[in-house]
């Protein structure tokens, strides 16, 4: 497994890629953005260890050019100041997870581990529907090619309209999908969070047939299947 | 309690008559609205004086001319020889006709400080004209000039002329004693014209004046409107409605509404800059305790043991001074408003994804206006820790939910299906702030951070049991109005 450690602080470096190499890891090391931009862009790195406070360029930017450069690795962001606005600004940046300084080594190594088992189910059969996908196996769905950022329950409610896509579903076939246990089944909920993936797909992506329930159908002008 | 120390009165009281005719010490429309009132009394008042006493003075000088015209006839008339006062026929038709409310009179001084009639035109119809006492000093005073008073009329009812009388003392040749020559009008006329004089000119004054009080009091209102609406934008603020002053105001008040947003600014600034100075503090320090927590736990040993504990206590205590030195400086702010959903929403798709190994489902419900009075950074590290703590012992469900309970205040659940927390371990949890959590590593001191920024914001934190099986947390915190 190849990883890349980015930080900058030389102590805390020299530990971490110590215990990395102990871990069975292949670590490349980057000091500071640009240099790691550079590292993650040219090399096929299995996941990424990003610290956030780095000269140069800063960590949550570094992680947006590779994004926006269409890098998936997965990549675990290191906080200094804790603070939940950094972790958010990361997470919207496209991180995988965070963990706040200062941190137990085996804490990183159980996290790297999970992260690692989760981007193993490479793409799969994907679904889609106009300009929306989803990656049932990797939990992941995108309209126009931008990554959605979808609770579960507003992810499951995605999946099975895309499943059923064209078709009518009642609510009562839909809350019945969305728990699976006995909990909140009151069909109000499936407006709220119709509301809410309408928020966030677009607002006319989600159909409402009155009386009967909810269809999703691509945009006019999407090409079924593009 | 702050409300009332701070002076501030409910927008209802300024509606009610007391605004208006209260004490005029504190409100500047009852101020303004006295003075002028004030000053428009006492000029009317002053005009309406000045108006009829001239008016009633030139009445009395016109009767004056007419009784020295009369005094003039006579004295004409009048013949002093040796058989006496003879006065002759003056041909006047109100002065022959009895009782026609026009007179004259001759007589000599009697010695004895009173007069005596020698002669009278035919009107008096053999009345006397009334004498005040002291008239024949009076006369000699006035050296030979013509004296005018009131006389209370006629001694004979039903008559009761009230007359003005003018008489002048004359000498006339061949008789060494002066005569006494009096002329006398009814001046019920006079009197009754003057009263409706008055009466109008009172009656418009006092019409004229209600009319200026009215035009002062919508001046007042107009006037001090942008004062009013200036004062309805600050409460917002501070209310958490609006963010700054937005409108623009007369050029009078245009700098105090500057100056209020510059503050606003400036406040802002100054939290900011003290939160950089936090974060870099932080950084700074957590970096190296990073280091010598990593190399000590590397090593087996007394000394790492000890460096290990050491680094622990100073994590903890670098933590709680850095939260304490934020959430003090953040007290202070003003119109700040997050809506809550979105900060919900941001949260629950992080740490799902964080907790994707556990498939944590978290499960959120609040309404799309409501809004949390106060900063987003604040709001995103109470939510952050609390749903993170609740996905580390939760089974597989988190459940939110967030409510306005009005009165300016709403209510944030946030409950799990994990384990709980006994009755007992509550209390101590919230107070030594939850160090319950350091069994799993890396997360420090969430609870207590939320706990230090409720007290901030002056709301409340509850635990109890959840009917998901594990832990309540109940948040009372400030809402923002919509």
């Amino acid at each position: 497994m190849r990883i890349l450690l980015v930080e900058d602080d030389v102590d805390l470096s020299r530990q971490l890629k110590l215990a990395l190499g102990d871990a069975g890891y292949a670590v490349d090391h980057a000091a500071d953005g640009e240099e790691a931009h550079f590292l993650g862009d040219t090399e096929p790195y299995d996941v990424v260890v990003l610290d956030l406070g780095l000269p140069k360029i800063d960590g949550v930017s570094v992680l947006e050019r590779w994004r926006r450069d269409g890098k998936t690795t997965p990549v675990l962001i290191l906080t200094a100041r804790g603070a939940w606005s950094d972790k958010v600004s990361g997470f919207d940046a496209g991180a995988d997870d965070y963990l706040t300084k200062p941190f137990h080594t085996e804490e990183l190594l159980a996290r790297l581990r999970a992260l690692l088992r989760r981007s193993a189910g490479i793409a799969s059969a994907t679904l889609s529907c106009g300009g929306l996908r989803l990656d049932p196996r990797a939990a992941r769905a995108t309209v126009n090619g931008e990554p959605l950022r979808l609770t579960s329950l507003e992810y499951r409610l995605l999946h099975y309209l895309m499943m059923h896509q064209g078709r009518v579903i009642s609510r009562t076939e839909l809350v019945e999908h969305l728990y699976d246990q006995d909990f909140d089944r009151d069909s109000n909920t499936i407006e709220v969070f119709v509301g809410r993936l309408r928020k966030k797909i677009g607002p006319d992506r989600i159909e409402t047939v009155r009386g009967l329930g909810y269809r999703l159908t691509p945009l006019a002008g999407e090409s079924e299947g593009a | 309690m702050t409300e009332a120390a701070g002076g501030e009165s409910a927008p209802a009281d300024d509606r009610s008559w007391g605004r208006w005719f209260g004490r005029p010490g504190r409100s500047l429309t009852r101020r303004l609205i006295w003075l002028a009132s004030g000053w428009i009394v006492l000029a009317l008042v002053l005009t309406g004086w000045a108006l009829t006493s001239q008016y009633q003075e030139s009445a009395l000088r016109r009767l004056g001319n007419v009784l020295a015209e009369t005094i003039d006839e006579v004295v004409i008339a009048t013949n002093a020889g040796p058989d006496g006062v003879v006065v002759a026929e003056i041909r006047d038709a109100q002065t022959d006709r009895a009782l026609s409310g026009k007179y004259w009179a001759v007589a000599e001084l009697d010695g004895e400080g009173g007069v005596r009639f020698i002669a009278g035109s035919p009107s008096l119809a053999g009345e006397e004209l009334a004498v005040p006492r002291g008239l024949p000093g009076r006369l000699a005073d006035a050296n030979g000039a013509t004296i005018s008073f009131n006389d209370p009329g006629f001694l004979r009812p039903p008559l009761r002329q009230p007359l003005r009388v003018a008489a002048s003392l004359k000498s006339l040749p061949g008789r060494s004693e002066p005569l006494v020559f009096m002329a006398a009008i009814d001046r019920t006329n006079i009197e009754n014209d003057t009263r409706q004089f008055a009466t109008f000119t009172w009656t418009s004054l006092l019409i004229l004046g209600l009319g200026l009080v009215i035009a002062v009091f919508l001046q007042v209102q107009i006037g001090l409107r942008p004062l009013f609406s200036l004062r309805n934008e600050i409460a917002d603020v501070r209310k958490g409605k609006a963010a700054r002053i937005v409108r623009t105001y007369p050029m009078e008040i245009q700098p105090l509404a500057e100056q209020v947003n510059r503050l606003l600014d400036h406040n802002q600034e100054t939290v900011e800059r003290q939160r950089t100075h936090v974060g870099n503090l932080a950084h700074a320090l957590k970096t190296p305790l990073s280091v010598m927590l990593s190399e000590a736990g590397s090593q087996k040993g007394d000394l790492p043991d000890m460096v290990r504990k050491q680094t622990e206590v100073m994590k903890a205590q670098v933590d709680h001074h850095l939260r304490r030195a934020r959430a003090a400086a953040r007290a202070q702010l003003l119109g700040e408003r997050t809506p809550i959903a979105e900060v919900l929403d941001e949260m629950a798709v992080m740490l799902e994804r964080v907790f994707e190994e556990k498939a944590v489902e978290i499960d959120w419900r609040a309404p799309d206006e409501l809004g949390f009075r106060g900063e987003r950074q604040d709001l995103q590290e109470i939510l952050g820790n609390l749903m993170e703590n609740a996905c580390k012992w939760a089974k597989r469900r988190v459940r939110i939910t967030a409510g306005p309970t009005g009165l300016g205040q709403m209510v944030v659940v946030v409950e799990d299906d994990g384990p709980g927390l006994p009755a007992d371990q509550r209390e101590a949890a919230l107070e030594r702030g939850a160090r319950m959590d350091e069994t799993t590593p890396g997360s420090g001191l969430g609870l207590s951070i939320v706990v230090e920024l409720t007290r901030a914001y002056g709301g409340k934190i509850t635990l109890a049991d959840s009917d998901l099986g594990g832990l309540k947390v109940l948040l009372e915190l400030p809402a923002a109005e919509a």
